[in-house]
């Protein structure tokens, strides 16, 4: 019996394994897919700073020269050498809002970049929505108008990476619902006395009323191949209920958008998450 | 550049910041006549109203991606240059661009500054002998329809 017991146990701990592994491959994907648009971001402020720190020092050289030799004239400085002055300044300009663009996004790549990181902490879930929302702005931003309505939140007590994957899989879901140019809304609100709800809304395609109930189904996916996994709202489920003792469930109507809720207690549950159990239904699923 | 003709470069962006830098760097290292726009409409509507000499656009733009508006300058001003600036490292728009728009050359961002100035001076000179031969070319159709005109002249004259 003991050596029964054994076993189960070892089999639990290899379960809990295998699921985190599996989260930290999704959630990796679900990075790899934001790539592009983060490579995008960053390449424009890259060039513009390399280009104009060249510029820079050139124009100073020859500002310099002109200055000296005006000087050595006993002339006030030359019209060209003022010229340059202004274009110095601006250049300057463009270097600090490209050093404020390459930081945010490096900011919100952080969020990301801790595998294996699952501990529970006191957050700013509007910290976490901006983050999240920058990186899918990166990608869609020329087509999808990203709105933030943040409401006034205490500190959340939670995992915060996995909640960012989750935040990260609804606004990835949404831009790629909406097939040209559309918006995506994210509202914030408490929902007193110890309760905060997320909304994603989308102004896409909508989910068709005989996808509702398998939307939450791991391996349920109707995008084409590689795009969808099909893993993870699966995934942002297991994380939302199971983890955090949350809940999640979506409003659609096809043609006009989907809103999902991401309702979450203020304080995390305890003891800490059962990574157990991969299954998923559509309980909450319309 | 030559006979007193200032180069016209038309750069499009939707970034303000690429613009600008560009700008500053082309300023400082020649006397080119720089027109800039973050809107691709309008360096549409410049494109065809005055003579460009070479059109430097970003891919990914909101209101029309850099493909669309080389087939515009296409259009417009055949014989400029058109260059591809873009961050959006896709090898499709790459091949896309050069079958569709006859793209003389297609650059990846972050730029370098000493590359884009060769880009720009190449194409440049292209425009130039481009022009230089469809001049000749309409010299040459004008300096036959003379001939043709001497020589019906001549049978006519002998007859």
């Amino acid at each position: 019996m003991e050596e029964l017991a054994a076993q189960i146990e070892a089999l639990r701990e290899e379960l809990a394994e295998t699921n985190k592994k599996l989260n930290e491959a999704y959630r990796l994907i679900a990075l790899g897919r934001l790539v592009a648009g983060v490579v995008h971001e960053i390449n424009n402020p890259i060039g513009s700073i390399v280009s104009n720190n060249e510029v820079s020092l050139r124009a100073l050289d020859a500002l310099k020269q002109r200055l000296e030799e005006a000087r050595a004239a006993g002339e006030p400085p030359p019209q060209k050498a003022l010229d340059m002055v202004a274009t110095l300044s601006s250049l300057a300009g463009v270097d600090r809002i490209a050093c404020d663009r390459i930081s945010a996004v490096v900011r919100s790549l952080k969020t990301f970049a801790r595998p294996g990181e699952d501990s529970v902490r006191s957050i700013s879930l509007n910290d976490l929505l901006r983050d999240t929302a920058k990186l899918v702005d990166c990608q869609y931003r020329r087509r999808i108008t990203l709105e933030l309505q943040l409401g006034e939140l205490p500190e959340v007590e939670c995992h915060p990476h996995l909640l960012s994957q989750v935040f990260l899989n609804i606004m990835v879901n949404a831009a790629q619902a909406i097939e040209n140019e559309g918006k995506i809304t994210v509202v914030s609100r408490l929902i007193p006395p110890d309760e905060v709800e997320v909304a994603i809304s989308d102004t896409g395609k909508g989910i068709a009323p005989e996808h509702r109930a398998r939307i939450f189904q791991a391996g349920f996916t109707t995008k084409p191949m590689g795009v969808g996994t099909g893993l993870g709202l699966a995934l942002s489920r297991k994380i939302v209920e199971r983890t955090h003792g949350g809940s999640i469930w979506f409003e659609s109507e096809p043609g006009r958008g989907t809103t999902f809720y991401i309702r979450l207690p203020l304080k995390a549950p305890r003891p800490a998450p059962d990574e157990n159990a991969p299954e998923d239904t559509g309980r909450r699923s319309d | 550049m030559n006979n007193g003709h200032v180069p016209h470069i038309v750069l499009v962006d939707d970034e303000e910041m690429v613009l600008t830098s560009i700008r500053a760097f082309l300023s400082l290292e020649t006397d080119y006549d720089v027109a800039t726009y973050s809107n691709p409409a309008e360096a549409v509507r410049h494109l065809t109203s005055r003579p460009v000499d070479v059109v430097v656009t970003d891919y990914l733009m909101p209101q029309m991606t850099g493909l669309d508006l080389l087939r515009k300058a296409k259009e417009a001003q055949p014989s400029a240059a058109r260059i591809l600036l873009t961050g959006h490292a896709d090898k499709q728009s790459a091949i896309q661009a050069i079958n569709e728009v006859g793209l003389y050359q297609y650059l990846e961002k972050p730029w370098d500054n000493a590359q884009l100035l060769l880009v720009i001076n190449s194409a440049i000179e292209r425009t130039r002998l481009l022009r230089l031969l469809e001049d000749k070319v309409l010299a040459l159709d004008a300096a036959h329809g003379q001939i043709k005109e001497a020589q019906r002249r001549l049978i006519k004259a002998f007859l």
